[in-house]
């Protein structure tokens, strides 16, 4: 009940106008940038938390969560009026969205998306209000082995079950730390790996990392591709929301499996790109009828989508009480956190209550805000997506480079922003995943941290890590997670010895 | 033609170096142990043989893979529509960051986008200097007037008395 009472103060703090314009204004821009080819949500919100620097913690926050939101719902809009997915966690709603589009049925496919997205979106926030204070609680009995061993099965977790090559993975989340330890070392004062460089003096920002990695790489992507928006129009009306709303509960076994999946994909660092997939290929595979995915089947729209929110809301959850961000994203924002002076973690629920549950209301408000404000302003995106390309792209690159500056006002941020446009471009076309070196460059120093002094207290043993059964237990899931390739491989071998013995 | 195999392995290349420029500028501070716990240098010193060995790693895989004689490492990287339309995007692009920190961001926003709508689209003069003005002004009002955040500005804008 605690947390109940918690959140009734949180949406006493959340319940300004001043807030609910910020989440309008957050979810606009969001949707903006979510339909935008090349801004996505992780570098929309690195491009606007230098904005963000002056105001108060709880407003900030609130601005950048509700442009997170936007963003969700700008990717799914493209992915089914055009069949170009705004977001990577929205290629699995151009299945079957699309189609959907095509057969005339585009306000139906977009209200579909829209409440489940939301639905999504609730359930993952629901599961943060009931869990975020038992699991604060719990890290707070956490030492520096325990956080070390948090952060190995975080990073374990990607290496085994990514999908990418581990030796690309670790080579991508291995830059990500390097880069971050340039400059002052947080321990013992002292200015490393500088080169003598002074430029470097001042370290690498992981904001000028996002917005190179995932801005200009993916629009240099984009142009390769030479992308044509070939698009259907698209008029919301009321009463063919409310005549879809009617229809939800129909789909209410699909929209609780797929909650469950994105929530889970939210809290272990799966993210919503391999949740909304995941979540498509399980409603695929349980139909009774799937002959008719990929050809305009609602459930084929729901299952992605509901999956894609849920995951992106309940990746706030490791990041607020353990300091563990669950996506790109919420690497950037918790980024943003520390640059606000708060300390994301368990001690944020005890220092500061009213940030943590004003933020977990805004959750609620913002997505309502979110799913109203999309519905309202299809068209309106739309249309801008009918801009050509000629000009689109010249101003996406500027808006990049513009936010970039911002971040310091350091001229080398320019040329470091190309720099990381172009590795993110290769590393794009070679399968080298981007998250972990955004995440690495985030929780590198915390993580550098938590390892020196778990030295300092062993000695330099690395026993510590096995001295407790809590640190035991976090480091064996995390070895289980890293070589989780290999034993599924094991097994595959084992059992294909089977079956040419049974041969 | 740079087949997927060279673009696989010069990647691999490029990362390895990194790693090893890692551990040599790591091993400046000492990767060992002192009396306060482990030297600044060690994190990173690990950190850059992780990514040496994972990048070898990746070449022994690129190459045993093609030893095999895996068909998608013969594809092209890049085949030659797909260069036209990167290199017509990446040149003005680079054009634009060079003339940003020479000029100023502003200056090289308009030209950025001249060049980009009128001799790249084809759009005509009075639209395209519109879209250029026009956006040049809209950051120049969001930034300095409403974040009170400053661009990078050049030789031009005091004659302009900005």
């Amino acid at each position: 009940m605690d947390n109940v009472a918690s959140l009734m103060h949180g949406f006493s703090v959340a319940l300004t106008t001043h807030h609910i314009l910020l989440m309008m204004a957050g979810v606009l821009l969001g949707i903006l940038v979510g339909v935008l080819p090349g801004l996505g949500a992780p570098n929309g919100v690195s491009l606007m938390l230098p904005l963000t620097f002056s105001m108060d913690p709880v407003s900030a926050i609130i601005l950048l969560t509700s442009l997170y939101w936007g963003a969700l719902f700008g990717g799914s809009t493209t992915s089914i009026l055009f069949n170009i997915p705004g977001e990577p966690s929205s290629v699995a709603t151009t299945f079957d969205g699309h189609p959907m589009a095509k057969q005339g049925r585009a306000t139906e496919a977009l209200s579909f998306a829209f409440l489940s997205a939301g639905f999504g979106a609730m359930a993952g926030v629901v599961l943060i209000t009931l869990l975020s204070g038992w699991v604060a609680s719990f890290a707070l009995r956490f030492s520096s082995p325990e956080y070390f061993a948090v952060y190995f099965m975080t990073f374990a977790s990607f290496i085994g079950l990514g999908g990418a090559s581990p030796f690309k993975t670790i080579v991508s989340m291995g830059i990500g730390f390097a880069l971050t330890s340039v400059g002052m070392d947080s321990v013992s004062g002292n200015i490393r790996l500088t080169y003598d460089f002074d430029i470097l003096l001042g370290g690498i920002s992981f904001l000028i990392a996002v917005i190179g990695l995932f801005g200009i790489g993916e629009l240099l992507q984009t142009m390769e591709e030479g992308l044509k928006f070939d698009g259907v129009a698209a008029k919301v009306r009321v009463r063919d929301v409310l005549s879809t709303a009617a229809k939800m509960p129909r789909y209410w076994f699909a929209l609780l499996r797929s909650s469950l999946i994105g929530i889970w994909m939210g809290i272990t660092p799966g993210g919503p790109t391999a949740a909304s997939f995941m979540s498509y290929a399980m409603a695929k595979r349980s139909s009774r009828s799937p002959e008719r995915f990929g050809k305009g089947e609602p459930e084929g729209v729901i299952a992605p989508e509901t999956a894609d929110h849920a995951a992106g809301s309940a990746a706030m959850l490791p990041m607020l009480a353990l300091g563990i961000p669950g996506s790109a994203t919420a690497a950037v924002m918790m980024g943003g956190l520390m640059i606000w002076g708060l300390n994301p973690g368990p001690t944020l629920f005890t220092d500061r209550p009213d940030f943590v549950w004003g933020l977990i209301a805004s959750m609620y408000l913002g997505n309502v805000v979110a799913v109203i404000v999309v519905l309202a302003t299809v068209p309106l995106f739309a249309s801008i997506l009918r801009i050509p390309f000629a000009i689109i792209g010249p101003i996406i690159v500027l808006v990049c480079f513009t936010g970039a500056f911002t971040v310091g006002s350091k001229v080398f941020d320019i040329w470091l922003a190309l720099l990381f446009g172009l590795v993110g471009y290769v590393f794009k076309k070679l399968d080298y995943p981007i998250a972990p070196l955004v995440l690495a460059m985030v929780i590198g120093d915390k993580a550098e941290d938590a390892f020196r002094q778990s030295m300092i207290f062993s000695q330099g043993s690395l026993s510590i890590f096995w001295s407790n059964p809590l640190v035991s237990t976090l480091m064996a899931i995390g070895l289980v997670l890293l070589f989780a390739p290999l034993i599924g491989m094991a097994i595959r071998r084992l059992r294909g010895r089977e079956v040419t013995r049974a041969a | 033609m740079i087949t997927r195999f060279w673009a696989e392995t010069a990647t691999a290349l490029a990362t390895l170096l990194f790693g090893v420029v890692i551990i040599y500028g790591a091993l400046e501070f000492g990767v060992g142990w002192d009396s306060s716990g482990p030297q600044p240098g060690a994190f990173p010193f690990y950190i850059g043989c992780l990514i040496a060995l994972a990048s070898l790693a990746t070449l022994v895989s690129t190459v045993s893979r093609r030893v095999a004689g895996h068909a998608a490492l013969e594809a092209a990287f890049l085949d030659p529509p797909r260069a036209r339309r990167v290199a017509a995007f990446l040149l003005p692009l680079i054009g634009f960051v060079l003339i940003s920190v020479t000029l100023g961001m502003y200056v090289a926003t308009i030209l950025y986008l001249v060049f980009a709508m009128r001799f790249q689209g084809g759009y005509g003069w009075i639209r395209t200097l519109a879209t250029a003005f026009g956006t040049a002004a809209a950051f120049y009002l969001a930034l300095e007037r409403f974040f009170q955040i400053g661009l990078l500005k050049g030789p031009l804008e005091p004659l302009l008395g900005l």
